[in-house]
């Protein structure tokens, strides 16, 4: 439990337009956490998320995953540090017209030669994998349905299976739950919970609802206007620390 | 106030009305609609009738011949506006165009190109390159371009950046990025905006020939010149017989390719 | 969370799994022989067209530089002083437009209610009008043109007659469809209070139907120029007939000012149309 998986050091992201999204960004994150982001919206939780895997770049500090300086990554490397960070995103992002296990197969478009990849030559291995993984996430009977032809809550299944089938050692989700229905969110999150625990991943999960941080998080982060103003065990968050999260000034 | 606006607005409203009015009036007289040639439109139709039927056909094989070409014009034009469309789309799309100015140098192209009408296009081609189906088939490529590249474009343009960035994520190159994200979701928008233009087109093919680019269209010219009404209205038939059958082929292409991807999906 | 549980619980079905890949297997089977077949009749259909019309890919090259060859050449400058020759067929050519969509959108209100199931007095009348504007879209303008002009002469009657018959194959076919899209509930609403039939269409059916009429009119009007710009080619009036009597006299100079009226005749009547369009809707 104590190696460190990812860390990150005085991370600050300027946009062009000068706001300050994130400001001297410093966490460590150890090996199978379930670490929970929360804060209000626009307080830099999406910004600092996407700064990981270099979705977007920061403008000042240091990313390490698994040993590796990450904002000094370019092409492969780059590419190669991608496959091992697994995201799932607010949503979904799933390839619409594409069926179900085609989404999930992208997965492994990190670990093939680029022609193959593109031309979507997955072998058979990846195939049973990407279809073993459906059937953990609950999906096997929408396997061969277009993508866009599944429920909300299926789709982001979809997208967690999509993460899980790069077989990542760290797994980020960026408000996966946020543009579903209570139950749906409810039934995602478990599922959510689930693989990591059983794969032994770490994540690192962006929420807004705090109920919801409290009940699967490890670990709680707060951030507000892009600086870290708590860290600590569910337990430890007060209300008064919400209050100041999302209502203070 | 508000009342006042109200009536003002009326105003403003019948006056708009009434000037419409006129203009179309005078339009009527401009265009010889009460020329006394419309008075007798009963007796002309009529007689335009008895010589047209029943219709008949001189030269079946020069007119099939004629109309094959037309159909092959058609084909043709579309593949190489599809083609260039694709490729033009490219640079046109805000989103993946190398620069911003060379995606409004395109679509001012396009724009221009698509402002000219498909038929003086062909004209211009037979003065540039001569007579027979080549000049139909650049001028109407050149055409279908001008609006092929733009729903193309439009099409790149409304991609979901999301999808970009979770393949992104996967660890996948650009080519895959494009291959398994891109391509897929835009397919069937470029596909069925490429079935529109063959439908477009091969009304367009049918009428080439009246400025002498190859065709069914000369054979109703030569026709009408000959005042052989019968023959005019065979051909019309021939025309109507053709431009039906290309539509029913396409939409049982299309069916077939949907029924396949169902069934394969449920 | 229990149904997750469950499965972990239970051993992996040996059979199943692979079941799966195999049904894969065969459906992407499906898929690929299905393209198969449409590629193998696209690419039959490109060599028959291609080899039919003697094509060759470097017809594309050269088209491409003889036309650019003409246009620098030959068409630069234009010669404005054939513009005061080129005013009245543009008008001309803006009359004919606007008399051919009067001409269309009354008829095809007719012919459109009457196709339309929910307006219609009976099925067999609907049936008939359909197969009227179906008879009358398919075949494109410039042939109704050609016969016109055997009819009635060359000039603009002929082309105008022509613009508006092809017109009632679009909107007729467009208003149909619009009105068979309208909420009958309004409709039966208005038809309770006891209103006659001019009545329910005035108060039920015409509020809803506006907005589709507006639309369509005016695309038709933008259509109306283009087809209106080349009518003269077949001698039914307008400004394609000075244009070709210009190349045909070698005169490519004036020609382009005609090919610039064109241009420009399009782009003012797009543009008044869309200003109509944002006025009224």
């Amino acid at each position: 439990m104590s190696e460190v998986v990812l860390e990150t050091k005085d991370l600050s992201m300027v946009f062009p337009d000068g706001t300050q999204a994130l400001k001297n960004v410093t966490l460590t994150i150890k090996k199978g956490e379930l670490v929970s982001i929360i804060g209000p919206s626009g307080a830099g939780k999406s910004t600092f998320m996407r700064s990981l895997n270099m979705l977007n770049k920061p403008t000042d500090g240091q990313i390490v995953f698994e040993g590796e300086n990450v904002l000094k990554a370019r092409g492969k490397q780059l590419r190669q540090i991608r496959r091992r960070i697994g995201m799932v995103f607010q949503h979904f992002n799933l390839i619409k017209r594409s069926p179900t296990y085609q989404n999930v197969l992208h997965g492994r478009l990190g670990y093939m030669p680029s022609l193959k990849g593109g031309l979507g030559r997955f072998s058979e291995e990846d195939t049973r994998q990407a279809l073993e993984i459906l059937r953990r996430v609950g999906l096997e009977d929408q396997a061969f349905k277009r993508a866009d032809e599944l429920s909300g809550g299926q789709q982001q299944r979809v997208g967690i299976a999509r993460a899980i089938a790069q077989t990542p050692s760290l797994l980020l989700a960026d408000e996966p739950i946020a543009s579903l229905d209570p139950s749906s969110s409810e039934n995602v999150m478990t599922y959510l919970k689930n693989v990591c625990q059983e794969d032994g991943l770490t994540s690192i999960v962006n929420l807004h609802q705090v109920d919801f941080a409290k009940k699967f998080a490890h670990r709680i982060i707060g951030i507000k206007a892009g600086e870290v103003v708590f860290d600590g065990s569910p337990k430890e968050l007060t209300e008064g620390i919400t209050n100041h999260l999302y209502y203070s000034k | 106030m508000r009342p006042y606006i109200d009536k003002k607005n009326k105003m403003t409203q019948q006056i708009y009305l009434g000037l419409f009015i006129i203009f179309f009036i005078f339009s009527l007289l401009q265009v010889g609609i009460l020329d006394e040639r419309i008075f007798q439109a009963f007796s002309r139709v009529e007689n335009l009738l008895k010589g047209m039927v029943p219709p008949a056909i001189s030269e079946p094989i020069d007119v099939a011949g004629a109309a094959v070409e037309s159909l092959q014009v058609a084909v043709m034009g579309t593949l190489w506006g599809v083609v260039f469309s694709i490729v033009l789309a490219m640079f046109a799309a805000k989103n993946v165009s190398p620069h911003i100015s060379i995606s409004y140098a395109v679509k001012a192209f396009a724009a221009f190109v698509r402002a000219v009408p498909a038929l003086i296009w062909a004209l211009l081609f037979i003065v540039a390159i001569g007579l027979g189906p080549t000049p139909g088939i650049l001028a109407l490529a050149v055409n279908s371009i001008g609006m092929l590249m733009k729903v193309y474009a439009e099409a790149i343009e409304e991609i979901d950046t999301g999808i970009i960035d979770a393949l992104k994520a996967t660890g996948a190159s650009q080519f895959q990025v494009v291959m398994q994200g891109i391509i897929p979701s835009i397919m069937s928008i470029f596909i069925s905006w490429s079935i529109f233009r063959f439908d477009i087109n091969i009304r367009y093919a049918a009428v080439l020939g009246v400025v002498g680019a190859g065709g069914i269209g000369w054979e109703l010219v030569r026709a009408s010149r000959v005042m052989a009404y019968d023959e005019v209205l065979g051909i019309t038939l021939v025309i109507f017989g053709m431009i039906l059958l290309a539509e029913l082929v396409t939409r049982f292409l299309k069916d077939r390719a949907d029924m396949a991807t169902l069934k394969a999906m449920e | 969370m229990s149904s997750l549980a469950k499965q972990i619980d239970t051993p992996v079905e040996e059979n199943k799994v692979p079941d799966m890949y195999k049904d894969l297997q065969r459906r992407k089977k499906v898929i690929l022989k299905n393209r198969l077949v449409l590629w193998a009749i696209i690419a039959a259909l490109v060599t028959w067209a291609w080899t039919g019309t003697n094509f060759s890919i470097a017809f594309i090259y050269t088209g491409t530089a003889n036309m650019a060859a003409f246009i620098f050449t030959d068409l630069l400058p234009p010669d404005f002083s054939a513009f005061g020759r080129y005013l009245q067929p543009a008008l001309q050519t803006v009359y004919m437009s606007l008399v051919g969509m009067v001409i269309s959108v009354i008829f095809s209100i007719f012919f459109g209610f009457m196709a339309a199931k929910n307006t219609s007095f009976h099925p067999a009348i609907a049936f008939t009008s359909r197969a009227i504007i179906a008879f009358l879209r398919a075949i494109p303008a410039l042939i109704w043109g050609i016969t016109l002009v055997v009819a009635f002469g060359l000039g603009p009657l002929a082309g105008t007659l022509a613009l508006g018959l092809s017109g009632i194959g679009i909107l007729g076919k467009a208003f149909a469809d619009v009105l068979e899209e309208i909420d009958q509930g309004q409709v039966d609403a208005v038809k309770a209070t006891g209103a006659s039939w001019f009545q329910t269409m005035g108060q039920g059916v015409w509020p809803q139907f506006k907005t589709g009429f507006v639309a369509w009119s005016l695309y038709k009007m933008d259509l109306n120029i283009r087809e209106a710009a080349v009518l003269g080619l077949i001698g039914a009036g307008g400004i394609g007939y000075t244009l070709q009597g210009n190349i045909n006299l070698f005169q490519y100079q004036q020609a382009s000012v005609g090919i610039l009226m064109i241009f420009a005749l399009i782009l003012i009547v797009e543009y008044t149309t869309a200003k109509i369009r944002e006025r009224l809707l």
